[in-house]
């Protein structure tokens, strides 16, 4: 499989304003000005290869937005190189417009005033899709989605999964190689959440169609992506499978038991016992976090029963919430 | 009322709008063009009549009177029909009905802090160059006292016409139609496009019933004339303070029989 | 990917246009308001000029129905910037609330895809009052009228309103730059009231200004003086075409770097 998307060290740097604070900083700012560098995106390099959904994760104020404005060409980087669809972005803002589509959260870039199927067809004339072209994808979007009853209404009265949902078949309306999704279930209820989730993984199944999906919900994530890219502070964390993503700080576990008498005290016991790890205790359960590298959960669990009378246990694996949490928090090693 | 929330608001409102302090250079830029454009006009105009005064007013009085016009309007004009109707349109309004601050009184003091800016970045300056180029034209004494007094008027009765008007948006959901129709009859009624000296005789009585010419007309009298007689200056602040009143009432009760309406519509 | 043809570009307008007006017909209480809004801003405008006339019988050489064969052709000009590029007003709001991004996406021109997005029908209203006051005036003036006199009013129209979409689109445009550029298109727009008035009262210096720097004289002046007085066509009425058409372009790449620099700065 090919490259859709190279890019090789591109770093991206902003001028800003540095703002005073208060009424007399506002004043001071009336008549000077002092500007800071900031780089937003810090030699980033990755590729992605056509038909892969990549989640691209990081805290906000990450450089997330930024790196997609590059990809999408509408924004120059700083210094690096960028190719998408063998084409220089920035240089051919228009034609690279044509092989990608874009979902930018919870503004919609449909036609306010206009029922969907009326942006639909504006969309098909300005993307040149053929009339068969056109009806097949309306069709595949009906055996996905139950759209009739949303064709025929006005955008501005949709509910704002509606809304998203219309946003996400506008943007895969012309085929495109690429489909940016920048945090698609923001603000959902649960069911709109998986029902677009749903559809998303159905059109990049059905059509090959490449994913770019930033999002801070990490059921967007564990439901559609196979591979992760984290970065922080314009620099890149991560960049890999999501099952190497649970192994990335060691293969931690969290091993639960229930035995007879104070907790609290029990836990305190433990501790001493099993220095290495961390233990904590509530109302019903101790928890013990293992780290694999160091002893199997099994050899612990053994090593306990010796001691206490187990009534009954539970095995966590780490949730991907938990890693992406302790890298924002704590960095890389 | 709060003093001290009020004033919150209003340092709060000042420091925003420095941020947009190209803002207020444009402002500047634009009265003094309008200076020349309107200048030359009336000179153009005075010209062609061959006398000194036209209707009681000389070549500098108008001039003096069109320009402080503008630059009061600069900084009377707070968009709070345009506001409303946008709050009203987008359903924010319900967010800011929530506020633990009457609507009106927190609109009125969210602007209060764009007034003060603007009167001193647009309105003073443009005040002092006039006064200047005009050389002595503008008689500085007592007047600028009651010109103050008459300003504060002023703004009161135009706040209370823009919160009536845009009142009226809960009903229409046609912003851009009300506020321009407000605009178009404060401008020409009240006198801040053509001084209201010149307004034919039948036109200007007329006028003179009515409260937009407190708003504009009214002030500017008062700062040129420079020895006013005690009734004559006494009646103009006397219809000013009366229009205040009314507008106020009128503008609160509106206000309140329209709220209703949406609370029973549920929004 | 070849380039995109004008036909391409009217298509779309077309379809874009007709189910906009569908839309606008479902709001008919704004549509009906916001028509008599602009009827009043119209009547307006033409009151302050009556009531002008009313204590002056000519400006400056120019006697009634001349400033109002000016008047009528300014109107009539400012008719498409009303009504097709009406979205330059919203254009701040959506610099500042970061939804301007949107235009960004499209494999069409971006200043296209912005502009196309808003009719404003009232602009209509506007070109039927400016129309009917040009051809009275026309009527009372006497003036020839043949198909090369019609050919010529229509170019030179047409010029006019190519100055005018000019200054408005780069009034617009410096929002990308400064926060706050309700002001500087405020302004702009004020410059339309301006053109009605002959160049012939400016001083020099204004002139040349008025002509070069700043060219309201061109929306309405220069160019209505071929039909007005066909006998002393200054040489600048009749290059004012090339004059608009460059204007139009320079106003149209300040409007596009605009909108690359904007993302340049991220929202």
């Amino acid at each position: 499989m090919s490259n859709i998307i190279e890019i090789k060290n591109i770093t991206k740097e902003f001028k800003v304003l540095n703002r005073r604070e208060g009424l007399k900083g506002s004043l001071k700012d009336l008549f000077s000005r002092d500007y800071k560098i900031v780089r937003a995106v810090d030699n980033i390099s990755m590729n992605i290869e056509q038909g892969e959904i990549v989640g691209y994760l990081g805290p906000n104020g990450a450089g997330k937005s930024t790196t997609i404005k590059m990809m999408t060409g509408i924004l120059e980087p700083t210094s690096g190189e960028i190719l998408v669809n063998d084409y220089v972005p920035y240089k051919n803002r228009t034609r690279n417009a044509q092989n990608i589509g874009v979902v930018f959260g919870q503004r919609t870039q449909l036609w306010w005033a206009l029922p969907l199927v009326e942006s639909f067809k504006i969309l098909k004339d300005i993307y040149g899709v053929s009339d068969k072209d056109y009806n097949d994808m309306i069709e595949l979007y009906q055996s996905l989605v139950d759209i009739e009853p949303l064709l025929h209404k006005p955008v501005r009265q949709m509910s704002l999964g509606q809304r998203t949902l219309s946003d996400i078949l506008a943007a895969f309306l012309h085929n495109p190689k690429i489909v940016f999704l920048d945090e698609p279930t923001i603000g959902l209820d649960v069911s709109m959440k998986s029902k677009i989730r749903t559809l998303i993984h159905a059109l990049n199944k059905e059509k090959n169609t490449t994913v770019i999906l930033t999002t801070h919900d990490m059921g967007d994530v564990d439901a559609l992506c196979r591979r992760i890219v984290i970065i922080d502070k314009g620099k890149m964390l991560y960049d890999n499978d999501i099952e190497h993503l649970k192994g990335f700080f060691g293969y931690y576990r969290t091993l639960k038991i229930r035995v007879g008498g104070d907790l609290k005290q029990t836990a305190e016991k433990i501790r001493a016992q099993l220095p290495e790890f961390s233990v904590s205790a509530d109302d019903e359960w101790i928890s013990i976090l293992v780290d694999e590298a160091k002893s199997k959960v099994m050899d612990v669990l053994s090593q306990l029963q010796k001691s206490y009378k187990i009534r009954d246990m539970q095995l966590e694996e780490i949730s991907t919430e938990e890693v992406i949490k302790k890298i924002y928090e704590e960095g890389v090693k | 009322m709060n003093i001290k929330r009020c004033l919150t608001l209003t340092r709060a409102g000042i420091i925003e709008s420095l941020q947009f302090r190209l803002g207020a250079l444009v402002v500047v830029a634009g009265n003094l063009l309008y200076l020349v454009v309107i200048y030359h006009l009336w000179q153009a105009i005075f010209a062609s009549v061959g006398t000194e005064t036209v209707n009681g007013m000389t070549f500098t009085d108008t001039l003096i009177y069109l320009v402080l016009a503008t630059a009061l309007f600069n900084f009377m004009e707070m968009y709070v029909v345009w506001e409303m109707g946008h709050a009203i349109q987008t359903g924010e309004i319900t967010i800011q009905l929530l506020k633990p601050m009457k609507y009106r009184s927190y609109m009125f003091w969210s602007y209060s802090g764009t007034a003060v800016t603007q009167f001193f970045f647009t309105f003073l300056p443009t005040f002092i160059i006039v006064a200047i180029v005009t050389n002595g034209a503008i008689p500085l004494g007592l007047n600028l006292l009651f010109f103050v007094i008459s300003v504060m008027l002023a703004i009161s009765i135009n706040y209370s016409i823009d919160f009536l008007t845009g009142t009226i948006c809960l009903y229409t959901e046609s912003t851009w139609g009300i506020n321009i129709m407000k605009q178009v009859i404060v401008l020409l009624m009240s006198g801040a496009t053509i001084p209201l000296a010149f307004f034919p005789e039948p036109l200007k009585t007329i006028v003179n019933y009515l409260p937009f010419q407190s708003i504009y007309n009214a002030p500017l009298s008062v700062l040129l004339d420079g020895n006013p007689e005690p009734a004559k200056l006494l009646t103009t602040l006397g219809i000013q303070l009366f229009w205040c009143v009314v507008m106020n009432i009128a503008s609160r009760l509106f206000w309140k029989l329209s709220l209703k309406r949406i609370t029973v519509n549920g929004g | 990917m070849k380039r995109k043809s004008l036909g391409f570009y009217f298509r779309i307008y077309r379809k874009i246009l007709a189910q906009d007006l569908k839309s606008k017909m479902s709001y008919r209480a704004d549509f009906i308001i916001s028509t008599i809004g602009m009827i009043f801003t119209n009547i307006a405008g033409f009151v302050s000029f009556w009531i002008l006339f009313q204590n002056f019988p000519s400006i400056n050489g120019w006697g009634y129905y001349e400033m109002l064969f000016l008047y009528g052709f300014s109107l009539v000009s400012l008719t498409p910037v009303q009504c097709f590029f009406d979205n330059n007003w919203a254009l701040r709001n959506q610099v500042y609330s970061g939804d301007f991004i949107k235009y960004c996406f499209r494999p069409i021109n971006m200043f296209f895809y912005f502009q196309s997005e808003v009719f404003d029908i009232k602009g209509l209203g506007q070109f039927a009052f400016g129309l009917g006051t040009l051809i009275y005036s026309w009527n009372k003036l006497g003036l020839e009228f043949s198909p090369l006199m019609l050919l010529k009013m229509i170019v030179f129209l047409i010029t006019a309103s190519l100055i005018m979409i000019a200054l408005q689109n780069a009034a617009a445009a410096t929002c990308f730059w400064i926060q706050n550029s309700f002001f500087v298109l405020d302004l702009v727009t004020k410059f339309k009231d301006y053109a009605r008035y002959p160049i012939t009262i400016f001083s020099p210096v204004f002139r040349f200004i008025f002509t070069f720097v700043i060219p309201i004289a061109f929306i309405a002046y220069y160019p209505s003086l071929v039909v007005l007085r066909p006998d002393e066509v200054p040489i600048l009425s009749w290059i004012s075409p090339i004059v608009a058409l460059v204007f139009f372009f320079l106003s149209y790449k300040l409007w596009m770097r605009g909108a690359m620099k904007y993302n340049g700065t991220g929202a």
